[in-house]
């Protein structure tokens, strides 16, 4: 009796220490490491370059992806949600949480697309899901009244489909790719516009062939080869 | 597939043409077929793009402006920025837009018999000049006023103060930044003798915790707030919102910690004491670069005409301050401020712990608040006691509402005792300014008159007869705004409004002249960080319209004052900026020279030897550092930086039985202050209508209010209704509204409190008893 005892004892006081030690290192291991600041190096992008193959892994669904007609979007309705060729697009539903960030939000819809009952279109896909306070940029539209009229003019947009230097050349990129770097959200899916729907989304690498036109290109003068025989 | 021959032939020729092109590149080099090479190519969205600082906010951002047949079609962010990298926020964008209203002002308009009579700008300058001169004849010279703004380019308030002060001899100007930063600069004189902040954005990448005392920064500064968030996601930053209502940045902190207005006091010296007891004092750097002292108490709050307050600061000792914070244990503060003891502890313990870089950030929490020269010395205290200042990511930052609060109004010294380089009082200040703005002496008054809602409060008596308004809407932001709305309709009173929009200010005003904004004409703005900022003239401004500097200029010429007043037409932003900076040579202030900031996306201040100088008073990066420590608050006689005994004292108006509720105003992230241009741009229009008073659910479920219910809020003031918000942009507490300003048509300023800091004289915009009904 009294060695069956001594046994359960033994057990149970190996049991506590089990108990004891697994929670202290469970604990221990959730203690937040120190990791000294310097350690952390910027990561070396090519700040226009980021972003052309984020959503690559898509593209071969949305090669064979047939066309919803019904319900795809056109330049018109894209330029019409923009005060001006280049401006963030203002929000042209509802939103009910007015004071969330985006991630619990915004990014539900247009952090990968897809089709809304509600609205009987497909959600636009954000180029940059990474910045969270999209109501810093994007505003809803809760009224068509304005304070006071306004003169200003949107200036051209480019058309689509004019912008090759030769017949069947690559067209060339008319906008600016600032935040917009992440080419298949905007023109592959079922909510790309239909006049700029890239016919060959399973190319990912599109700035092989499509590359930069606008006038922001630095200017660094006129470049001439020295000749260290002159 | 077909192919039609004119297509082919067509082809034809282009390959012909490609060839020879090609032929004649490779036979001399250099040669560009242009016409050829852009043929096809989208010339119509290709914009000429310019750099400037946006118009809006004092973060500053680089924008990059597009042009196309004179006019400015639109916007995006400069990436080359270091401010904002290529980001902006919604104003941002859109700020282009805010230039053309259908009701732009165009011609200067004179009031006559109670209608305004358009008139030419040369009789309405004459008109001005010749109405300064009767004043100061009739009434003196300080019966003449100027009140501007921190929208004021760096020249427009250079001109102003060597006019008034230089000039004329009075010290009647002064600027809306008394209304926005005033206790910040108070807060720096105070604690380190030199004002602005010693760090800059940089901060922001260094820092592991992010603590932001009262400050909404998803909405104010957002631009600001998406770098916290974007060096959350690559380095996981701590984000502490420490504020009285829960807001979108509440939302995205990873902690949100509620406080009962006024008591930020306690709960700062509640982290001093926690910081104290637990040893995590860094003794080497207090002892050797920090004093002690305390000042007065129970000042008061200013609700009096002629209220005067000097503090009498005395030293005292470690002990003594430690003795001093033993009344705010964080027990006893939870009892005050409704924050637990638990919260208080978990923030001491981010300032305390050595491995942890914290950057404190605050705007108008503590700057629009009757004690807020205390706050913002309570927020360098927590800093100076563990040494974490000056340094990159240990920083206290005091963030700026306008473009140019500190490039204009600070370092300008558009305040009544400022001079451009120290201040009226002292006799070597006034003799150094004098000299560069060649006028004698004796000119420039050593008293200083009145600070701002003192100025409006000498316009209701009678003690001032002439104000001239520039780039600034007081008729929608003064505090308890109906008294000094009848005091400007008073007889007698001259007004002059230069603004580009009818506003509620131009409606009181005898002459409205017509203003160039931002980018209709040249001008530089300083931001929060120290940098200065240069942008040209893009776009020709409308009618008539003149920028408020050569306004200032023209007036001082019709003055008799064409020897101060030397400028051309034509190069007078450069001649201006050549001036102003002689006031501010040295290390401590030096700033760059006018073709640096063209070439640059501003400059920071101090500029010496070429470079901006990224953290002030550390030796590693500050030239002007001379002590041979690592630290030297040179701002100070003997170096030190001073850590104040400030205590806990009520708000000047605290909600009682009859009005029991808080009042808290503010902006929205859609409008900029009053606006007077936000609002005549159809996107932020359309998406921030109107006004609104924000309830908390539980106070609207017990009134039977919802969303859209007109609401009643009366205060000692008066009256007004608004719309209800529940449950939307944001929730203030229990027992707490909080209202936006922007609405000129529903001005809940009719019915603030303008009770100010007594050291500052800033008023408390955010604090006032309330009593709301469902109206």
């Amino acid at each position: 009796m009294k060695k069956r005892l001594g046994i359960i004892a033994l057990f149970v006081l190996l049991f506590i220490a089990f108990i004891w030690v697994w929670n202290y290192s469970y604990f221990q291991g959730k203690e937040e490491a120190y990791i000294p600041i310097n350690a952390n190096k910027e990561l070396p992008v090519v700040a226009s370059e980021m972003g052309v193959f984020e959503r690559s892994k898509y593209a071969l669904d949305y090669a064979n992806m047939p066309i919803d007609e019904a319900h795809q979007r056109s330049l018109k309705t894209y330029y019409e949600n923009r005060a001006f060729y280049g401006a963030p697009p203002s929000i042209p539903h509802e939103v009910e949480d007015d004071r969330n960030m985006g991630e619990n939000s915004c990014l539900k819809c247009h952090g990968n697309g897809g089709f809304t009952e509600k609205f009987k279109a497909y959600a636009p896909v954000t180029p940059h899901p990474e910045m969270v306070n999209c109501r810093q940029c994007h505003v809803p539209q809760k009224t068509q009244i304005l304070f006071k009229e306004t003169q200003f003019m949107r200036g051209t947009v480019p058309s689509a489909g004019t912008n090759n230097a030769l017949e069947g050349s690559p067209p060339v990129i008319p906008h600016q790719l600032q935040m917009r770097e992440n080419c298949l959200s905007c023109h592959a899916g079922p909510s790309a516009p239909k006049e700029i729907r890239v016919t060959h989304p399973e190319r990912i690498n599109c700035r092989q062939c499509h590359v930069l036109n606008n006038k922001v290109i630095e200017d660094i003068g006129i470049f001439k080869r020295s000749n260290a025989n002159e | 597939m077909f192919t039609s021959t004119t297509n082919r032939r067509d082809f034809i020729k282009k390959m012909a043409k490609l060839s020879a092109i090609t032929a004649a590149v490779s036979m001399f080099p250099g040669i560009l077929f242009a016409e050829e090479q852009e043929r096809g190519l989208p010339k119509d969205a290709n914009l000429d793009w310019k750099k400037a600082p946006c118009r809006f906010c004092g973060v500053g951002c680089g924008v990059l402006v597009g042009v196309e047949k004179g006019k400015a079609v639109a916007v995006k962010g400069d990436p080359k920025s270091t401010v904002n990298k290529g980001l902006c926020c919604v104003k941002g964008y859109h700020s282009v837009m805010a230039m053309y209203g259908n009701d732009r002002l165009t011609k200067p308009l004179v009031k006559k018999n109670g209608t305004y009579v358009e008139t030419t700008m040369d009789e309405a300058l004459d008109l001005i000049a010749s109405k300064m001169k009767e004043t100061i004849n009739d009434h003196g010279k300080d019966a003449v006023s100027i009140y501007g703004s921190g929208q004021w380019t760096i020249p427009d308030g250079y001109v102003a103060s060597k006019l008034f002060k230089g000039c004329i001899g009075t010290n009647n100007v002064e600027a809306n930044a008394r209304l926005c930063m005033a206790s910040a600069v108070t807060g720096f004189l105070t604690s380190f003798g030199l004002d602005e902040p010693m760090g800059c954005y940089e901060d922001i990448d260094h820092a592991d915790v992010f603590v932001l005392w009262g400050n909404n920064m998803a909405e104010m500064h957002p631009v600001l707030f998406s770098r916290l968030l974007d060096q959350r996601l690559k380095r996981g930053v701590k984000i502490i919102d420490f504020a009285t209502r829960t807001t979108r940045t509440s939302m995205a902190a990873d902690k949100s910690i509620l406080f009962l207005p006024q008591t930020d006091l306690a709960v700062a010296n509640a982290i001093c004491y926690e910081i104290i007891k637990n040893n995590w004092v860094n003794k080497s750097f207090v002892e050797k670069h920090c004093n002690f002292s305390k000042g007065l108490t129970n000042m008061g709050y200013g609700l009096e005409d002629k209220y005067k307050f000097t503090d009498k600061p005395e030293k005292i000792s470690f002990e003594a301050y430690k003795t001093f914070l033993e009344d705010y244990t964080p027990e006893k503060v939870e009892k005050i401020s409704g924050v637990s003891a638990k919260d208080i502890k978990y923030m001491a313990a981010y300032y305390g712990d050595p491995n942890k870089k914290v950057m404190s950030l605050w705007c108008m929490g503590p700057n629009q608040h009757s004690r807020g020269t205390w706050m913002n010395n309570l927020i360098y205290n927590i800093h100076l006691l563990t040494g974490k200042i000056s340094t990159p990511g240990n920083s206290p930052f005091s963030l700026t509402g306008q473009p140019s609060a500190c490039g204009t109004v600070r370092e300008v010294g558009t305040l009544t005792h400022k001079l451009p380089h120290g201040v009226v009082m002292n006799k070597k200040h006034r003799e150094f300014a004098a000299k560069i703005w060649d006028v004698p002496v004796e000119n420039i008054d050593p008293k200083p008159t009145y600070h701002t809602v003192e100025m409006f409060r000498a316009l209701d008596r009678g003690d001032i007869r002439f104000m001239w308004i520039q780039v600034t809407n007081p008729m929608v932001t003064m505090p308890k705004l109906k008294r000094y709305r009848d005091a400007a309709k008073k007889e007698g009173r001259f007004i002059v409004v230069s603004d580009i929009y009818p506003t509620p200010t131009t409606d009181i005003a005898d002459v409205i002249l017509p203003s160039a904004m931002w980018i209709e004409r040249e001008g530089m703005y300083g931001n929060s960080e120290r940098r200065t900022q240069y942008f040209e003239q893009m776009v020709e401004p409308p009618g008539e319209a003149i920028s408020d500097t050569w306004q200032l200029v023209e007036v001082a010429k019709r003055l008799g004052y064409e020897k101060q007043f030397y400028y051309n037409k034509e190069t007078h932003i450069e001649e201006i900026y050549a001036e102003y900076r002689k006031h501010h040579e040295g290390k401590k202030h030096n700033m760059a020279p006018l073709k640096v900031l063209k070439e640059n996306s501003g400059m920071q201040w101090p500029y010496v030897d070429g470079k901006p100088t990224k953290w002030r008073f550390n030796s590693k990066y500050d030239p002007a550092c001379s002590n041979g420590e690592t630290f030297h608050f040179y701002g100070k006689p003997d170096g030190k930086a001073i850590i104040w005994q400030r205590p806990y004292e009520p708000a000047a108006e605290e909600p009682d039985a009859e009005y029991p509720y808080w009042l808290n105003t503010g902006r929205v992230v859609e409008h900029w202050h009053t606006g007077s241009m936000t609002r005549r741009i159809p996107v932020l229009h359309k998406a921030m209508p109107h006004g609104y008073v924000e309830l908390n659910p539980d106070d609207a479920k017990r009134l039977q209010i919802q969303t859209g219910d007109r609401v009643k809020l009366t205060t000692r003031r008066g009256e007004i209704i608004l719309p209800a918000s529940v449950n939307q942009r944001g929730v203030p507490a229990p027992m707490q509204v909080f209202v936006p300003f922007f609405d000129e048509n529903m001005l809940i300023n009719d019915i603030t409190l303008d009770s100010f800091c007594p050291i500052s004289k800033e008023p408390d915009y955010k604090k006032c008893a309330v009593n709301i009904e469902k109206a």
